[in-house]
């Protein structure tokens, strides 16, 4: 966006003002930086933004050791979604152990953030527990983990959807289906999996009153895992 | 193609009646329908007899386009320079604007009062929840998106998963995941996709791009990109002091922070004084480097891949990084006027010359004047070339209608902001970094891979 000058100036001044510790900046020593932010997120008398604070540097050098806490934080309001700030990067199966386990626990919105750092981690662990969501009462869950199943992506994950699909129980949910069928079809089709991925689009062209998007998303899938584009 | 085969609004702007049967003209009680109106104009013109004003543009008389010609458009979070996009692709004829959605009450009415006032109704439908606009509005072909740049990139999925064509505000990504995800929707639904880097269809920045890649300034070893010259790379993350949150129908905070992280409401943020937030904003690079990278990118073969290389440098805003691609050109970060006088600026060396290009300029800057001798001719063959005209958002509507690629497509956004982002990494690192554009990952590099993404706050899903 071109700014004006008045944004220049603006955006000067507001740097000047800005804390120089707080700026994106990572901590020169990784684990005694961890434990120190461990225990910023244990303390009790510490502010909402300073454990905010503390999360986003544990996301640049979170180890295993921060998953513990970081998992407690993910059924608060107030700092679910920075927990998962911190553990989505973090490459240690712990973490996916971690959201696993808060899937059976949470429910409404926080369960919606979970499982979308479940698909972004692609755990495929998780699929059982995401299958089980598809049916859950709150759409938003069902839809969630509709996406998160295809972007997981495996053979189990789509055989689910691939069951959902003719039972949505309305039109939001039965397009979040279709999305995770097409993301499992590209995963499974980058596998080499090609039958899989046509039987998937197959199924979609078929469905009647489909969105002429979806429906071209179904028919173009085909066209191309069939080398025909 | 929708466009050409749908019923559209004929200045409906968000009325509800005759979904299916044909969209009422005017919109108020007692409209008749489009289809109606048909019926009885081809039944021997009786109705067209009656009293009834209809504008010559409902009826694509008089030079005016048919509204089943008509692309429906609707806006999403519309400011100072969505406001200038808008009014430029209302200036198209085949283009009807019938909605804005936006979590601030004050922007959706201005948008409102600007597009009823262009059209002469008070048609234009108001929305703050975009998930809403997006479900109730089937009708609408193609959305513009102007946003912070925190929304861009969701938005711009959410839309294309919704059907809809999508043009967006740059920069158009927060991180390179952000990008890809970007990439991959449009792919997936075949959404027409093009992302506000004007420049590319400029006639020139066309010529600088063109000059490079034609071979006629020898082998391009060294490409310039201004980066803006206010803000830093390394952004801020305090928040500025809580202030009440108002009403949510005047400023629905959550729905304004969308997948960011939460923190009390400032009426600064805003108001525009979001930048420089390392939540909102992509630094001083992206801030111009959205397009700027992408000009040089295109000028030196390397639109569907970023820099390979980036070598930090030692200050606080990315001035002179020099980055290198694979290809063995180097693209360097200049905050200053060195290499251009105004803004955006832009610059090609080769073994035979140079050129370069800024906003302002009458004709490009060159380093003999013969090579200014075929402007016109050069400019006018990358027209018939490509297809591709010197107006950007008429560029993004042809594409709406013929579903070819934009210039500024999904593709050529994200490897240009994956540049950016890379950049970005660099400079919080403060050390070299490499970038595989292939893996999209950093090379050996687990510190910088942890900025690939950021986790989105709930409900905000990708």
């Amino acid at each position: 966006m071109f700014m004006t000058i008045g944004y220049a100036l603006l955006g000067s001044s507001l740097l000047l003002a800005a804390d120089k510790s707080l700026s994106q900046t990572v901590p020169p020593e990784g684990k005694q930086a961890e434990a120190r932010l461990i225990a910023v997120l244990q303390s009790a008398d510490t502010s909402q933004k300073d454990k905010a604070d503390a999360c986003r540097q544990l996301a640049i050098v979170g180890t295993k050791q921060a998953v513990p806490v970081l998992a407690g934080l993910l059924a608060d309001e107030k700092l679910s979604h920075m927990a998962r700030y911190a553990l989505e990067p973090i490459p240690d199966p712990a973490v996916d152990d971690a959201l696993r386990d808060a899937l059976g626990k949470l429910k409404g919105r926080l369960l919606v953030g979970v499982i979308v750092s479940v698909g972004v981690r692609r755990d495929a662990q998780a699929v059982p527990a995401l299958v089980k969501l598809l049916e859950d009462p709150d759409s938003d869950v069902a839809q969630a983990a509709a996406r998160a199943l295809g972007s997981i992506g495996t053979l189990e994950a789509a055989k689910a959807l691939r069951a959902a699909l003719g039972k949505a129980a309305d039109a939001d949910r039965q397009l979040a289906i279709c999305e995770g069928l097409l993301r499992a079809a590209e995963n499974l089709a980058a596998k080499g999996d090609r039958d899989s991925a046509r039987g998937i689009y197959d199924q979609l062209a078929a469905l009647p009153k489909l969105p002429r998007h979806v429906r071209t998303a179904a028919l173009q899938g085909k066209l191309t895992v069939s080398g025909k584009q | 193609m929708s466009v050409h085969t749908h019923n559209k609004a004929i200045g409906s702007c968000g009325t509800r009646a005759g979904r299916g049967g044909g969209k009422a003209i005017g919109g108020g009680t007692g409209a008749i329908s489009r289809r109606q109106l048909l019926a009885a104009t081809a039944a021997g013109g009786g109705l067209l007899a009656a009293p009834l004003v209809v504008p010559a543009r409902a009826l694509g008389l008089a030079g005016e386009v048919a509204p089943s010609e008509r692309i429906v458009l609707g806006g999403i979070g519309i400011g100072g320079r969505g406001s200038g996009v808008l009014n430029w692709m209302m200036a198209e004829k085949d283009v009807q604007m019938v909605a804005v959605c936006d979590a601030k009450r004050v922007a959706r009415q201005r948008v409102k009062q600007t597009v009823d006032k262009h059209y002469g109704t008070t048609d234009c439908k108001t929305y703050s929840d975009i998930r809403q606009f997006l479900a109730e509005r089937s009708d609408i072909d193609a959305v513009l998106i102007a946003t912070g740049d925190r929304w861009h990139a969701l938005a711009s999925v959410m839309a294309m998963r919704a059907g809809k064509d999508v043009y967006s505000e740059k920069p158009s990504s927060m991180t390179i995941a952000e990008g890809r995800m970007v990439v991959e929707t449009a792919n997936r639904y075949r959404r027409i996709y093009q992302t506000g880097t004007q420049r590319l269809s400029e006639a020139n920045f066309i010529f600088c791009i063109e000059m490079a890649r034609s071979g006629r300034l020898g082998k391009i070893h060294t490409a310039y990109a201004h980066i803006a010259p206010w803000d830093a790379a390394e952004m801020r993350h305090d928040w500025l002091p809580a202030e009440p949150e108002p009403p949510k129908d005047e400023v629905d905070w959550d729905q304004w922070l969308g997948p960011c992280p939460w923190r009390p409401y400032n009426r600064t943020y805003v108001g525009g004084g979001w930048r420089g937030h390392y939540d909102f904003h992509t630094s001083c690079i992206g801030e111009w480097g959205a397009h700027t990278f992408a000009q040089a990118q295109m000028g030196i073969g390397a639109e569907r891949t970023a820099a390979v290389v980036y070598h930090y440098v030692n200050n606080t805003t990315g001035d002179g990084m020099v980055t290198e691609f694979a290809n063995g050109v180097k693209m360097i970060l200049s905050r200053g006027d060195k290499y251009w006088r105004g803004s955006c600026g832009m610059r090609f060396d080769g073994t035979e010359g140079w050129v370069s290009a800024a906003d302002g300029y009458s004709k490009p800057e060159v380093s003999k004047p013969e090579l200014l001798a075929d402007f016109d001719k050069i400019v006018r063959d990358y027209v018939e070339r490509t297809g591709h005209v010197m107006n950007h958002v008429r560029d993004f509507f042809n594409s709406v209608k013929s579903r070819r690629p934009t210039v500024a497509n999904p593709e050529v956004m994200h490897y240009s902001m994956s540049t950016v982002h890379a950049a970005n990494v660099c400079m919080w690192l403060k050390r070299d970094v490499r970038y595989d554009p292939v893996k999209e990952q950093f090379v050996d590099d687990a510190e910088a891979n942890r900025f690939l993404s950021r986790a989105m706050r709930e409900p905000w899903t990708y």
